[in-house]
């Protein structure tokens, strides 16, 4: 598998960009679309092909978007601002749907159901992944990440902060990265917790599951390297190493065999799952990269063609064919 | 009676009983009678015989019974006895005699399952038996039941107090269950009860030797000696009892060494100024002690020896004694093929018992051969390969002799075998300590910790306490304890001492670390005539004595302890620094200066780590001495310049953010994050930040916007650190943004982890400011007053709880009172002052103002009372009392400090004497807020409302000039301010009726983007009321559309708002509209406040909504509208239930009526 550098828009925002998200097709659009958010308050929408801007930005969130969580329908997205608002909006018109309300510092990362009947957040400072209908837009429940077992009791110091979160393709699984390295696994349908995945000891930015495989997760860490766990079974079944600084953002491609990571080493890389290798460095990026995102096309698995997306903190965005 | 005759009238009495017993031959008394009389006699035989007849026929007579064994006894016919006891006691369970004899016997004969039975069913029938009761004790003891044995021996020692035995036993007991204090009491009962009694005496020695060793183990040295003071005192009691036990002069020496072991040296009497020689007399003092408990033990062993030289143990305990008198006298023999006192002494145990694996392991400890000590080790292993301690020692030497992989393996295997053990733990640990992998000090150090919990040596203290310095764990009260302990147990070493001091210096208690420090110099000293080569440590010990007498603040003895260092050419980096440091606090700079420059060409000589640190020091001190110019310099002429370590980055970016024409061009800074330590780079990132809010130069006011978005990226890297975020909350609330308070809010957390104080101000700061700041009512609570908060995001935080749990939490922190009475202050507000608030608040201030009353005080805290003396004054003016209030603003203006804006204060005593009525005051005051000018724009908007009160010349626009100058030099919304200006202008107006100008000042207020809802409301009602006082219907519009906006822009419904427009709606014919809005009404009021005029227009409402379904009934569908819940009769009466007073609703009922 090859990237291919397609496009790349500098100044997209007027300042750095942290969150990117692939909108998938829906019924009354027929193409995917971007969704960028930055540090200027804005999340703004472009076309697949050509990055053409898709809508006017929306505002509303102050101090800046962390996360960016599209719904699978296609409609809706969810945004986290750092002032712990999570705003979830109608991508085309960009009006708010719900405003969801989170304590100072207890929300980061989103990410919604593969079905979309909800939405998990990280919970940040509360130590616990929280999840919202999407219904209603009610609190469901708040998953608490348990000390793991053999953490020194009693070392006092600012707790969990969790960071990142992911829900395995069927939804049976959810899991969350904290800023101590810890990885909690919950049993998504019976929400209880499952266990911890061992082996980073920085803080877990991003994580994902394999589209293919609900057992696959993979993790970025400060630490450099990226983790291959078997969710599921509780193991950790593979380590990619070769970025020289943190591990900002990951995601998988489609057909699950090839992982995009982009980090503080202003590069995005290509790895090959089977081989546990980078195979590709773009370094078009001229600052950190905080977020890389694979399109999934219609058509299920298999797929192996798409486009990939990275968004820096040099204010571009770049846009890759991937085959 | 004579002899003869006695014998007669025996021989006659027996007679008469034989007759008896034929007579009766089932009747056991005569046969007991008979057997007295054979007994008596001297028959055995036939006595016997007679008992054994009577017992037959009466198993129950214990008199019969007890003579019969007594007789047996006395023969020694023990199983004749014992089957006498069992037939008895199987015919009749009433024999209790038997089974108390059987219970005996059984006891003697050591069956004690069976006695055990035999003696509680003998007990039922004698169950005040002292001696039932200690045999059950036994035979419990001996079976290992000891709680019953304790019971059974307790009930003995109960029903007779003078049983030592039952004393003594249960005391062991008690020892051996680890009841140290109770067994001591039983032993001590026993030795007054028996004064001669040695074993009581040895039982209790041996019970404080216990309790004393359970002592050393938890640390407690001092009781644990007093203990073994005493033990040692009983022991020679007993040894005086029975000289020739062997066991008992053991005991003794076993006491003596423990004591000479464990010994604490005392330095509480000790003063603290003390010289050398007292610490050295006193250290004399203690070895001395020691030495002679240890040679008291020595000769106690000898004595045992003597009594019984075979036993192999007393050989070994004596070479253990030998051995530690050898370690404590220092004098290491020189002739390598001689046999050390130990060594024979331990080979001679061996020689008695060659295959005792513990006596290798000693031969291996004592002895001073390498070669012998790993042959005895490896002996013991030999013989049992899982002897952990073989392992360890083992493990020791290998260490010592640079095996390390032979020392790991042996550590690990020691460790493996018994987790108890120390010696292990120490070892691993000071293996780790030698490596230089990242993790391996905190492995080390867990390591140690272990080996001091579980034996409390002075090595391993010492050495604990060299590990936290090194791995920065000195704050640690396991540390603290370890290293005051190794104080106490090895005064002698220097290294004691030097930990102690430093141990003392982290905890800020400068004074003992000068102590400890000196004491260190003292035994440096007295260990020097020994060996030679020890000025590294002497001139480490002298560097921290001069760095904690500098931080005590005796600069003058730092700087002559630097300086005898000097003259000994022995002042290397760290001395440098201090030498540099106490010059400087001496106010010597030039010294300081140059002293400086000295360190900074040997900055290369030196290490990494220390380098950096060193260069920190250096731009430090240089900015401090001459300014951030020279610092800056220092920093250019930086050797090495990408090997800058955090602090020093700390450094930069603060001397970076101070300098703002010439900054430093620092790339290493932005480059990508490296794998490094989180917290400190967040402060680095944080003074960066600042430093972009100081912008281009350091005379004008913060630029926030530049520190605002790095610190928002900032925290997105680093997002759970909360210095970031209570950085980013100041700021945000001095933008002057109009919604920054909320932002701030969201952006500090109470709610988890411990808050940091650090930054620019605490998050509860931010939380009572952003509180305070809001402009509008954020009240959630409409029962007061209606939110008209745009933003509405304060609506579920609650900050007076907050606050409360702060003062609650830290009841000395004026600070928190203040914020406290801030907040209430706004709640006040938002409530219209309610009594018990403002009295709640008046307390609150006086408290404050009466728990900092001395006059020379921080310009902060002055400040401080200012605003609170202004805060009472309008509690006071709103709750009527204009006197005090004038008063308190008086006083205001008395302690504000000079640099203060006065200005508010004299605002404020112009709105009193306007509310009292004074005008030729309150112009004067007027005028002086013109004099004093104020850089705030909300003051000169207040000034403006105030301008019709005080009835001063109109002419003058020099309010909106002043204000306009505001507005630009802070520029931050000017838009909002001019719409407020207006406002104000509007309100003068109209309270002179002055409409037409009120109307025009108004719709320039409305005119600005973005304006209040409040300011659109206003204007609608203004229009409303010119159209209805001028009958100007053109204004009805412009009223309608002004509600309109202002509707919709509120985004809780604000009452009157729809009323207004539905009688606009109205005015301009549009039903429908009217309808709607009044509907809207009567959802914008909470339930239990809705006015008698709104139940009024619901009746008209709904009296014109019948109309309309009398009309058709088509319009079914409005079934479920609001004002068809009730009739319009029945909204009527409501109205005037509510209000009776008003005529309007009784007319209107009176037409309801006659329709």
């Amino acid at each position: 598998m090859k990237l291919a550098g397609l496009k790349s828009v500098d100044g997209a925002h007027e300042d750095s960009i942290w969150a990117a998200a692939w909108v998938p097709a829906a019924d009354h659009r027929p193409t995917a679309l971007l969704l960028t958010g930055s540090i200027d308050e804005t999340v703004r929408a472009w076309q697949p092909d050509d990055l053409a801007a898709a809508s006017p930005p929306a505002g509303g969130h102050a101090l800046g978007v962390i996360s960016l969580a599209a719904h699978p329908a296609g409609v809706i997205a969810a945004a986290v601002s750092i002032d712990s608002h999570v705003r979830v909006f109608d991508v085309d018109s960009g009006a708010s749907v719900a405003t969801l309300d989170a304590a100072p510092s207890e929300v980061w990362g989103v990410q919604f159901h593969p079905k979309g009947v909800a939405l998990a957040a990280a919970g940040g400072g509360s130590g616990s992944v929280k999840l919202w209908d999407t219904e209603k837009w009610q609190p469901i429940a708040s998953l608490p990440v348990p000390r793991p077992e053999g953490a020194r009791a009693d070392k006092t110091g600012s707790g969990k902060f969790v960071l990142s979160v992911a829900w395995s393709p069927d939804g049976k699984l959810l899991a969350c990265g904290s800023m101590d390295g810890t990885i909690a696994v919950y049993d998504a349908v019976r929400m209880k917790f499952l266990h911890h995945l061992e082996g980073h000891h920085m803080p877990v930015r991003s994580m994902v599951f394999s589209p293919v495989d609900p057992h696959v997760l993979l993790t970025g860490c400060d630490d450099s390297h990226i983790h291959i766990y078997d969710a599921k079974e509780k193991g950790l079944i593979g380590a990619m190493s070769g970025h020289a600084s943190w591990v900002l953002s990951i995601d998988v491609s489609p057909d699950g065999m090839t992982v995009a990571t982009g980090s503080s080493d202003r590069t995005v890389r290509l790895w090959d799952i089977n081989a546990r290798a980078s195979v590709q460095t773009m370094s078009n990026h001229s600052d950190q990269v905080w977020a890389v995102v694979a399109s999934r096309p219609p058509g299920g698995e298999g797929v192996r063609a798409g486009r990939l997306a990275s968004a820096s903190d040099d204010k571009s965005i770049s846009l890759y064919d991937y085959s | 009676m004579s002899a003869p005759a006695a014998r007669q009238g025996a021989e006659e009495e027996a007679e008469r009983l034989l007759a008896a017993a034929k007579l009766n031959p089932n009747d056991g008394g005569p046969f007991r009678s008979l057997g007295h009389h054979y007994a008596r006699a001297g028959d055995a035989q036939r006595a016997a015989r007679c008992y054994q007849r009577a017992v037959a026929l009466d198993p129950d007579d214990a008199e019969a019974g007890e003579a019969l064994c007594d007789l047996l006894d006395a023969e020694g016919k023990e199983s004749l006895e014992l089957a006498v006891c069992k037939e008895a006691a199987g015919k009749s369970p009433r024999a209790f005699w038997a089974f108390r004899r059987l219970g005996y016997l059984q006891v003697h004969q050591k069956k004690w399952s069976d006695a055990i039975q035999s003696l509680q069913h003998s007990i039922r029938g004698y169950p005040t038996c002292a001696d039932l009761w200690e045999a059950l004790g036994l035979a419990y003891h001996r079976l290992g039941m000891f709680t019953a044995a304790v019971k059974s021996y307790g009930r003995a020692i109960e029903l007779d107090s003078s049983r030592v035995f039952a004393l003594i036993e249960s005391g062991n007991i008690q020892l051996m269950l680890g009841y140290f204090r109770k067994g001591v009491e039983q032993f001590r009962s026993a030795v007054e009860m028996a004064p001669h009694n040695h074993s009581a005496y040895f039982g209790l020695a041996s019970a404080l030797l216990a309790w004393s060793k359970h002592c050393v183990t938890t640390g407690a040295f001092t009781w644990a000696a007093n203990l073994l003071k005493e033990a040692s005192e009983t022991a020679k009691v007993c040894t005086s009892l029975a000289g020739n036990l062997s066991c008992v002069w053991k005991l003794h020496a076993d006491t003596q060494l423990a004591l000479a072991r464990c010994f604490p040296w005392e330095d509480r009497h000790i003063k603290r100024g003390m010289d050398e020689q007292n610490f050295k007399a006193s250290i004399l003092q203690w070895r001395n002690t020691c030495l002679s408990a240890a040679n008291s033990a020595k000769l106690s062993y000898q004595r045992a020896l003597h009594l019984t030289p075979w036993e192999a143990n007393i050989h070994i305990d004596t070479a253990i004694c030998l051995d530690l008198i050898c370690t404590m006298e220092e004098n290491n023999s020189v002739d390598p093929i001689a046999w050390e006192l130990p060594e024979k002494m331990s080979l001679g145990g061996l020689m008695l018992e060659p295959v005792n694996k513990d006596f290798w392991v000693t031969l291996g400890s004592v002895s001073s051969n390498q070669a012998l000590k790993q042959h005895s080790l490896i002996r013991a292993l030999q013989l049992d390969t899982s002897l952990s301690e073989a392992w360890a020692y083992l493990g020791k030497i290998y260490r010592q002799s640079g095996h390390k992989q032979l020392a790991r393996q042996a550590f690990d295997r020691a460790r493996s075998i018994d987790p108890s053990l120390a010696l292990p733990w120490a070892g691993m640990s000071a293996e780790n300590d030698h490596q230089s992998r990242a993790g391996s000090v905190n492995e080390s150090y867990e390591s140690c910790l272990r080996a001091v919990q579980i034996l409390p040596l002075p090595e391993f203290q010492i050495g604990l306490g060299t590990i936290a310095a090194r791995s920065g764990e000195l704050l640690s009260p396991q540390v603290l304890m370890a290293v005051r302990q190794a104080v106490q147990r090895a005064p002698h070493y220097p290294e004691s001492h030097n930990i102690n001091g430093l141990v003392s210096e982290v905890r800020s208690d400068f004074q003992s670390a000068i102590t400890s420090y000196q004491h260190a110099k003292f035994a440096l000293g007295m260990m020097r005539r020994s060996k030679l080569d020890n000025r590294y440590p002497f001139v480490d010990v002298s560097v921290n004595l001069a760095r904690s007498l500098c931080k005590a603040g005796l600069a003058t003895d730092a700087v002559r302890e630097c300086e005898e260092l000097k003259t000994q050419g022995l002042l290397n980096v760290d001395g440098l620094q201090v030498y540099a440091l106490a010059l400087w606090k001496l106010g010597r700079h030039d010294e300081a200066l140059s002293i400086s420059r000295n360190l900074a060409e040997n900055l290369s000589n030196m290490k990494q780590e220390s380098a950096t640190g060193a260069l920190g020091f250096i731009c430090t001190l240089a900015y401090n001495i001459a300014g951030k110019d020279s610092a800056a310099s220092v920093i250019h002429t930086l050797p090495g310049q990408p090997s800058y370590n955090r602090e020093l980055k700390f450094i930069i970016s603060a001397l970076d953010a101070l300098q703002p024409s010439k900054r430093f061009q620092l790339p290493h800074l932005s480059t990508p994050p490296r794998l490094t330590s989180y917290d400190v780079m967040s402060e680095v990132h944080s003074n960066i930040a600042l430093g972009k809010a100081i912008g281009g130069e350091l005379n004008n006011c913060l630029g926030v916007g530049g520190g605002l978005s790095y610190l928002k990226k900032v925290l997105h890297m680093y997002p759970d650190c909360s210095l970031v975020r209570n950085h980013l909350g100041s700021l945000l609330l001095s933008s002057g943004d109009w919604t920054a308070s909320h932002k701030a809010v969201r952006v500090t957390s109470l709610s988890h982890g411990h808050t940091s104080n650090r930054g620019l101000r605490s998050p509860h700061q931010i939380q009572a400011c952003a509180t305070m700041s809001c402009y509008a009512t954020c009240t959630s609570y409409p029962k007061f007053s209606f939110p008209t908060c745009e933003d509405q995001y304060l609506s579920q935080y609650n900050g007076i709880c907050n606050l409360q749990r702060l003062v609650h939490q830290e009841p000395w922190n004026q600070d928190a009172r203040y914020l406290l009475v801030l907040a209430i202050f706004q709640k006040a507000r938002e409530e219209k002052y309610p009594k018990h608030i403002c009295a709640t608040l008046k307390r609150l201030v006086l408290q404050i103002m009466s728990s900092s009353s001395n006059s020379q005080e921080h310009k902060l805290i002055l400040y401080e009372k200012y605003l609170l003396l202004l805060l009472s004054s309008e509690v006071n003016l709103q709750s009527d009392d204009y006197e005090n209030g004038i008063a308190q603003v008086t006083d205001a203006l008395r302690v504000a400090p000079p640099s203060v804006d006065t200005f508010f204060a004299h605002l404020q005593l112009c709105r009193a004497y306007v509310v009292q009525g004074d005008l030729s005051n309150s112009r004067k005051e007027y005028m002086k807020c013109l004099q004093n000018r104020t850089n705030t724009e909300v003051g000169w908007v207040m000034l403006k409302q105030l301008e019709s009160l005080c009835s001063v010349n109109r002419g003058s626009d020099e309010i909106e000039i002043n204000l306009k100058g505001c507005i630009e030099r802070n520029g931050r919304n000017p838009s909002k301010w001019a719409s407020l200006f207006n406002l104000a202008c509007a309100q003068c107006f109209m309270r002179d009726e002055d409409f037409a100008s009120a109307e025009k000042a108004l719709a320039q207020a409305c005119a600005e983007k973005d304006a209040d809802s409040c300011i659109l409301f206003l204007n609608g009602a203004m229009h409303m009321e010119i159209a209805r006082r001028y009958a100007a219907p053109q204004y009805i519009t412009r009223a309608a559309s002004s509600l309109r906006k202002a509707q919709q822009k509120s985004q809780a419904m604000v009452p009157i708002i729809s009323l207004l427009l539905a009688q606009a709606e109205g005015s301009l014919g549009s039903k429908a509209k009217w309808e709607k809005n009044l509907r809207l009404e009567w959802f914008s009021w909470p339930p239990e406040l809705r006015p008698a005029e709104l139940y009024f227009q619901m009746h008209l409402l709904a009296s014109q909504s019948t109309a309309a379904a009398a009309a058709g009934p088509q319009q079914k569908k409005q079934q479920q509208l609001v004002e068809t819940m009730q009739s319009p009769g029945a909204w009527l009466l409501r109205a005037i239930h509510q209000n009776p007073s008003c005529s309007r609703y009784w007319t209107a009922l009176l037409q309801l009526v006659c329709v």
